[in-house]
């Protein structure tokens, strides 16, 4: 099975259709999943869980994109560090990305790490020029390694900067329109930075261009007292469905995908929750082009 | 306005250190009070994450210390030997020089030696597959040959010497193991993994099979490393040990020393 945008050196990143619904593959569901082969337009891991040379995961990441277009989804390259870009972490991308010829590639806008050590999160900065030039200049660099786009994911985020001359979704935009990135939209981390900021989510999806947007994400977050937090393990809150059937609204159907990464629930609440996902985008769509 | 370097620096600092917090909140946009509780969330974040990758990759030491223990022990690892990669399979390495040289768990003499044991079997886990070596190509050796024959073993393979029943501990912790829950202290047992397939195994090797493994491992010939099994065990059955490293598929190629 070839998907457009395969190749390297395409000119865009499209999944076809754009009406796909996926969800986060991780590894006790691997068994059902492989013997059910559920009907999903995609699956996604996360690309350093398989940067092994060889063994188990590799070849059941191998078994899983037999059965669906699979999304390598990166958390680790920490594209907004101040640090040199990690040139052994990009060459293990690189050979990932040439073994499983994923549909879709994608990083976070963050970092994880600074001065030679690792945090392993996902880690906010201030939206500036200089932090746009750089990325702009990381974002090139590893679309030019790969040989492809990718798709770089806003982020939750908990604390906001001082120094910030922008929004997150300008930044993205202006990193989107410079370096020829795709966004990664993720809607539950909108909808977390918009309660934890107070700002308007919904209102934010303007700053977005929409031909850019390839994939959106969906995930369920915790109430805490400090505000929102992005947990991934629950089902998508009812504020988020809504502002997701807004960005359908607004840039069409794309390719969706059910986040869950703790407290993993039964493969078939996944499965539902990406039903309900085709279910909102496929009204949504609907109901914009009988108004239109 | 201080730059990206400057305000990661912060940031760092107060993840790693809750005393450093107000130089990054001075960086952050808010009121402090909350900004400060929540960098508090991601100093959460960044110690359960690497307690959970920790304890992925020593899923026997967790056992045997338990949850609550182990979760302590991790963040006083990570303060003595934070990530320094973006793949967390990475942290972890030097778990066994820290739990040997850490006052509490002095008491657990065989940690140390479990948690290298566990290492080795973490790398097996993602090393690269090997195709085996057709047993042809071994019986084609000249005999005037074979003492400068050099093993070469499938990637993930190791050898891990203990004073201790390691292989055994390691065995009776494994998910499914329904036998008598037993262990023979006054054993000392080195182990072998290896990745047979999929599969990484773990199997108890004799003194004399432990030195010769470790001899080809580091890439001595077959006559010296031999030599160096018979001299710590006399009656060392090599030729046994050959036979179920070529029926597990282990050996991968072969060399000579002197070409």
């Amino acid at each position: 099975m070839k998907l457009a945008g395969e190749a390297p050196g395409a000119a865009t990143m499209t999944m076809s259709p754009a009406t796909a619904v996926g969800i986060g593959l991780r590894q006790p569901h691997y068994r059902e999943a492989f013997e059910r082969r559920p009907a999903l337009g995609f699956v996604e891991v996360h690309s350093e869980n398989f940067f092994h040379e060889g063994g188990a995961s590799l070849h059941a990441l191998e078994r899983a994109r037999e059965a669906w277009p699979v999304s390598l989804h990166g958390v680790g390259l920490s594209l907004a560090s101040a640090d040199a870009l990690a040139e052994g972490h990009l060459a293990r991308l690189k050979r990932l990305v040439d073994r499983i010829e994923p549909a879709l590639v994608s990083e976070h806008l963050c970092w994880g790490g600074v001065g030679g050590v690792h945090f392993n999160d996902l880690l906010p900065f201030p939206y500036h020029r200089e932090s746009l030039a750089l990325l702009v200049e990381r974002v090139e660099r590893v679309q030019e390694t790969l040989g492809r786009r990718i798709l770089v994911e806003n982020l939750s985020a908990y604390v906001e900067f001082r120094d910030s001359e922008m929004t997150e979704t300008a930044f993205l935009a202006e990193l989107a329109r410079r370096s020829g990135c795709g966004l990664l939209l993720d809607v539950n981390n909108l909808y977390v930075n918009g309660a934890n900021f107070g700002f308007d989510a919904q209102a934010r999806l303007a700053e977005l261009p929409g031909d850019a947007i390839g994939e959106i994400h969906l995930a369920g977050h915790h109430v805490g007292e400090d505000g929102l937090v992005d947990t991934h393990d629950a089902r998508v809150a009812p504020a988020v469905w809504a502002l997701y059937a807004a960005a359908c609204r607004r840039f069409g159907p794309r390719p969706t995908l059910i986040e869950w990464d703790a407290q993993l629930p039964a493969l078939d609440v996944l499965l539902d929750e990406a039903a309900q996902a085709a279910a909102t985008a496929r009204d949504a769509t609907a109901r914009e082009r009988s108004d239109g | 306005m201080a730059d990206l370097l400057a305000v990661q620096a912060a940031f760092a600092a107060a993840l790693r250190d809750r005393a450093a917090a107000p130089d990054a909140t001075s960086c952050l946009a808010g009121d402090p009070a909350l900004a400060a509780r929540r960098l508090g969330i991601y100093r959460a974040n960044v110690a359960a994450t690497s307690a959970r990758a920790l304890g992925a990759a020593y899923p026997v030491a967790r056992q045997i210390v338990g949850d609550e223990f182990f979760d302590a022990l991790a963040r006083a690892y990570l303060a003595a030997h934070p990530s320094t990669s973006g793949d967390l399979h990475e942290f972890g390495a030097a778990f066994a020089e820290f739990v040997a040289a850490f006052p509490h768990t002095r008491s657990l003499p065989y940690l140390p030696d479990l948690a290298r044991l566990e290492w080795a079997v973490h790398r097996a886990y993602g090393a690269a597959d090997a195709t085996p070596l057709d047993p042809a190509a071994l019986a084609a050796v000249p005999p005037g040959r074979q003492a400068v024959l050099r093993f070469l073993l499938a990637g993930g393979t190791a050898v891990v010497q203990s004073a201790h029943p390691v292989a055994r501990l390691w065995e009776i912790h494994q998910p499914g193991f329904d036998g008598a829950f037993d262990v023979d202290w006054s054993v000392a047992q080195s182990a072998l993994v290896a990745r047979e397939g999929l599969r990484v195994t773990v199997t108890a090797l004799a003194a004399g099979e432990a030195a010769f493994l470790s001899a080809v491992l580091a890439g001595v010939g077959f006559g010296d490393a031999a030599a160096s099994a018979l001299a710590v065990q006399p009656d060392a059955d090599l030729g046994g040990l050959l036979g179920r490293i070529l029926s597990a598929g282990l050996l991968a190629g072969l060399s000579f020393e002197d070409s």
